[in-house]
C-alpha cells in the first residue's frame, strides 16, 4: 500500500506554485500593455513593495557576510537570468522552444548539488525531478 | 532548425545563460537560506535585482508604457515573485533535498496552464494534459 506523508518544505512550495503560476498569467496579460523590460521594471518595483512587510528589526549584519552575499548575488542572477530569456526572445527564439528550454534550470541543481551542496538524490527521487521536468516543459509549450 | 545553426544562434546562447543564472539563484538562495530567515532573504533580495532595474531604466531614458492596467499587472506581478521567493526560501529552510524542492517548485506553469483555462479560457492542449499527468506523477514519487 502506498505510504504518503508530506514533507515539511511541501507547505511553502505549495505557496511557491500557487504565487509563481499566478505570475505566469499576469505575466501573459501585462505584457499585453507593456514590453517585456517595462514588464521586468514593474517587477522589481513590486518587490520593493514588499519590503515595509519584509522589514525584521534584526540587523542584517548579524548574519555572515557570505550569505548576506549569496543572496544579493542570487538576486542578481535570477534578475539577469529574466534578461538572457528576454534576449533569447528578442533574438529569433521562439517563445514555444525558448521558455521551455529555460525552464529546465533544476537540471542545474541536480548536477551541481552533489559538489556544491554535498547531496546526491535517490533514484525515485531522481526518477521524480524527471518527471517534473517533462511536465514543466509540456506545461511550457 | 539543423543542430549546426541552433548552435550558432544568439537565441539558444541566452537560453542556455538563462538556465545557467537560475540555476546557480537557486543554489545560492538554498546556501544563505540555511542561515537567513526567508523574509530577510526576499528582503536582501529587492536591493540584489534593483540594479538591472535601474539599468534597464537608463538605457530606457526613464521612458515607460503609462498603461495602468500594464503597471498593476506588472506590480502584483513583483509582489506575487516576491512572496514566491520568499516561499521558496522558507522550503529550502525546512530541509530535503535541493534537488527535489527545486524541481518541485519549477512546476508552477501547471498553476499558469490552469488559471488560463479558467479565467482566460484557454483551451487544455493534448501536450498541456500529459504534462499535467506527469506532474502529478512527480508529485506522488515526491511525497513518498
Amino acid at each position: 500500500m502506498l505510504h504518503l506523508s508530506i514533507p515539511l518544505w511541501c507547505w511553502p512550495a505549495t505557496l511557491v506554485l500557487l504565487a509563481w503560476g499566478t505570475v505566469g498569467l499576469l505575466q501573459k496579460l501585462s505584457t499585453n500593455y507593456l514590453s517585456a523590460e517595462s514588464a521586468l521594471i514593474w517587477l522589481v518595483a513590486g518587490y520593493v513593495l514588499l519590503l515595509p512587510w519584509l522589514y525584521s528589526s534584526r540587523s542584517i549584519f548579524t548574519y555572515s557576510t557570505r550569505s548576506l552575499v549569496f543572496t544579493l548575488v542570487s538576486a542578481l542572477l535570477n534578475t539577469l537570468g529574466a534578461l538572457a530569456l528576454l534576449a533569447a526572445m528578442k533574438n529569433g527564439g521562439k517563445a514555444s522552444i525558448v521558455v521551455p528550454l529555460t525552464a529546465l534550470y533544476p537540471l542545474v541543481v541536480v548536477v551541481a548539488a552533489p559538489v556544491v551542496l554535498r547531496e546526491s538524490i535517490s533514484l525515485l527521487q531522481g526518477l521524480g525531478v524527471v518527471c517534473a521536468l517533462v511536465s514543466v516543459v509540456l506545461l511550457s509549450t | 532548425m539543423s543542430l549546426q545553426a541552433t548552435l550558432r544562434a544568439k537565441w539558444f546562447w541566452y537560453s542556455i545563460a538563462c538556465v545557467l543564472f537560475w540555476g546557480a539563484w537557486t543554489i545560492l538562495e538554498k546556501m544563505a537560506s540555511t542561515e537567513i530567515p526567508q523574509e530577510t532573504v526576499q528582503f536582501l533580495f529587492t536591493f540584489g535585482a534593483l540594479p538591472v532595474a535601474v539599468v534597464l531604466l537608463v538605457g530606457r531614458k526613464f521612458k515607460l508604457e503609462k498603461s495602468p492596467k500594464g503597471i498593476l499587472y506588472g506590480l502584483g506581478n513583483g509582489v506575487l515573485a516576491g512572496v514566491g521567493n520568499a516561499a521558496l526560501a522558507a522550503a529550502y529552510r525546512a530541509g530535503g533535498n535541493t534537488s527535489v524542492i527545486t524541481a518541485a517548485t519549477a512546476m508552477y506553469p501547471m498553476i499558469t496552464v490552469l488559471l488560463a483555462v479558467t479565467i482566460l479560457r484557454e483551451r487544455l492542449t493534448r501536450l498541456h494534459k500529459i504534462g499535467l499527468v506527469f506532474a502529478a506523477i512527480a508529485f506522488i514519487i515526491f511525497s513518498l
